[in-house]
């Protein structure tokens, strides 16, 4: 018990010390704290079995202090709205990472388009608020259903390709998404959509700076604790799929189709809703992201970003839900925290997805076999 | 009336026959054992009655209705579950994962419930887990207790086991069994034949075609043989029978070993 508190407060703290650290000294310390957490579970396999069975015996301990954390974290983030902005940033990485996870993870669709179907849902919510005057809110439940029929194109190449070949019919896609968002009238350009309307709740407008307990944080808060509920819902309903003959099915037709088809699965049945589900997700995110920044353009939406949601599960960990919050957690805010290494920034975040697929291909928090609890 | 009925099977890769009018029955409840040498079709009979393997030509009539041409996934609803010469086990998912993977089909509950009504799913869920339990624990009291560990670590008896477990979790009426003895000791072998006898027991009425090498397995399990060679069914009765008939000694043992 007292094992998980600790664990949790640490983690806390070093994502919080992390993000705040100024001089690139106390950056470069809370780094290597941060990475010698991470390191000495992962090689010590005492300190691992002990660290997991504390939380399988503590769950409920554990789900509650994840909890407080996360809605404590904007308080402690109230001197910096750019920094609560990138840590709901994380949460919609978490959100559309889940849904590439399913098709990705969970299912071995290969599909690097999680940037196109993102901007699907940015798009939509830009075109339905500016163009046609719909309430935000509602064009942001539309949007992912938008994304979804939108998806409907990639269905023949999703049944009659695999593996690699997949990943370059949806390479193709989200430079096509590109092309046409550029040249299209109605999508404005490359100056893309301006002036999305933000949300509301009861009259609060998301702003405005919410005052909580007597703490003024900064506008962006409003969105932080809109887009954790959406997260938590989300994680939620992928973590009752994966953990149903859903996910099931889709894990044996990944591993092995024939097998899976005299096992009575179908393939086509599988993948499509996989598919399907997958974008519903990424639109989601997508759709938030447009809401909260204000305005949409093809740059936003480029093929880097599908790579950035790749990474996201390669490093969290592949078909691991909990390994995929774990890995938007560290991939958007850490290369925003070494912008003084302006370019080599990316070079940095290469090496370590390399280093990740030779030394630790299952990911920082692996696949757990499924329990059905 | 028999369960399955092949009428002139025949498989055709470009130019290459695999399987040349085959004519197959098995009745209820019957075992059949099927051997030939490598290369003779028997696998692609197996292939060919589950669907992976559309046939060119001639009709597979199982339970009365053509199934000549539905994807392996129908047929597999239909009742017919199989094993493979090659494990062909998810190694990544746990034991139980993989034998419920055979309950996919039969499963109670959708999406819908796995999300919002979860009492009921898990129910489900539960009543399938017990029912792995029970079949793995048919075949080693050991298993069950394993189930939560991947099918990569189980040595290779209890994984042939697992395979088989998966194919009676569907509540098949025809079984198909592909070579269940490749890559295994005598002992192993002897332990697989007991395993054969459990799969009888526990369901009686299952049909079972079962491809073997092992002419000891063959001899100990199928009521019928049938001997395959170059894709056409050359000899079909008893073991006895089988085994003497000229043409199967030919395959076996080459033209002047038969003679002698």
């Amino acid at each position: 018990m007292i094992l998980v508190w600790l664990t949790e407060a640490l983690v806390f703290v070093l994502v919080v010390a992390g993000i705040l650290a100024e001089r690139p000294r106390a950056l470069m310390l809370t780094a290597a704290a941060g990475a010698a957490a991470v390191a000495v579970p992962a090689t010590v396999p005492r300190v691992r079995t002990a660290l997991t069975r504390a939380f399988e015996a503590h769950r409920a301990a554990a789900v509650a202090g994840g909890a407080v954390a996360a809605l404590a974290l904007p308080f402690a983030l109230r001197s910096s709205p750019y920094w609560t902005f990138v840590a709901t940033l994380a949460l919609l990485y978490v959100t559309i990472g889940q849904g590439l996870n399913l098709q990705i993870g969970t299912a071995g669709l290969i599909n690097l388009a999680g940037a196109a179907f993102a901007g699907i849902g940015g798009y939509t919510v830009g075109l339905l608020t500016v163009s046609t005057g719909w309430p935000p809110w509602l064009a942001v439940m539309v949007a992912p259903l938008v994304a979804v029929a939108v998806g409907t194109v990639l269905f023949v190449p999703i049944l009659k390709t695999r593996g690699h070949y997949l990943a370059l019919v949806t390479i193709a896609f989200v430079f096509i998404f590109n092309v046409l968002m550029n040249n299209f009238e109605f999508t404005g350009g490359p100056q893309g959509i301006k002036n999305i309307p933000t949300l509301t709740l009861f009259g609060h407008r998301f702003t405005t700076a919410p005052r909580l307990f007597g703490v003024t944080l900064p506008a962006h808060a409003n969105f932080y604790f809109a887009c954790l509920v959406v997260t938590v819902l989300t994680t939620v309903i992928i973590r009752r799929l994966h953990d149903s003959w859903l996910g099931l099915a889709l894990n044996t037709l990944r591993d092995d189709e024939i097998a899976a088809r005299c096992c009575g699965i179908s393939i086509t049945r599988g993948k499509i809703t996989a598919f399907c589900v997958g974008n519903f997700f990424i639109g989601l995110g997508g759709a938030l992201y447009a809401v909260m920044v204000g305005f949409v353009s093809p740059p936003d939406f480029d093929f880097g970003y599908s790579l950035v949601m790749l990474s996201v599960i390669i490093i969290g960990g592949v078909d691991s839900i909990p390994g995929v919050v774990l890995g938007a957690c560290l991939l958007v805010p850490l290369p925003e925290r070494f912008r003084f290494l302006h370019e080599y920034r990316l070079l940095l975040y290469g090496v370590v997805i390399v280093l990740m697929l030779l030394y630790r291909p299952a990911g920082l928090w692996p696949a757990a076999v499924r329990r059905y609890r | 009336m028999s369960l399955l009925q092949t009428r002139g099977l025949t498989v055709r890769f470009e130019g290459l026959v695999a399987l040349a009018d085959v004519d197959v029955a098995v009745g209820e409840g019957e075992t059949v054992g099927v051997i030939g040498p490598n290369g003779s079709g028997k696998t692609t009979l197996f292939n060919a009655l589950t669907g992976l393997y559309p046939p060119a030509t001639g009709d597979i009539v199982f339970r009365g209705r053509s199934v000549a041409g539905l994807p392996p996934h129908r047929i597999a609803r239909l009742g017919v579950a199989r094993t493979f010469q090659s494990s062909r086990l998810c190694l990544q998912l746990s034991v139980f994962d993989n034998v419920l993977a055979g309950m996919v089909a039969a499963r109670r509950t959708g999406l819908l419930e796995a999300v919002a009504w979860r009492r009921r799913a898990r129910a489900d869920m539960q009543a399938a887990l017990a029912r792995a339990r029970h079949l793995l624990g048919l075949f080693n009291p050991d298993l069950p207790a394993r189930g939560w560990e991947r099918v990569g670590q189980l040595p290779q008896i209890d994984r042939r086991r697992v395979e088989i477990c998966r194919a009676l979790a569907a509540g098949p009426t025809l079984l198909l069994l592909d070579e269940p003895s490749a890559g295994m000791s005598p002992a192993e072998t002897r332990a697989l034949m007991k395993d054969l006898q459990i799969v009888r027991d526990e369901r009686r009425g299952l049909s079972v075609i079962v491809i073997e090498h092992d002419m000891f397995v063959i001899e100990g399990v199928s009521e019928r043989v049938i001997a395959l060679n170059y894709g056409r069914k050359i000899a079909e009765g008893s073991f006895a029978a089988v085994v003497a008939h000229p043409e199967v000694r030919e395959a076996y043992l080459g033209q002047e070993h038969a003679r002698a």
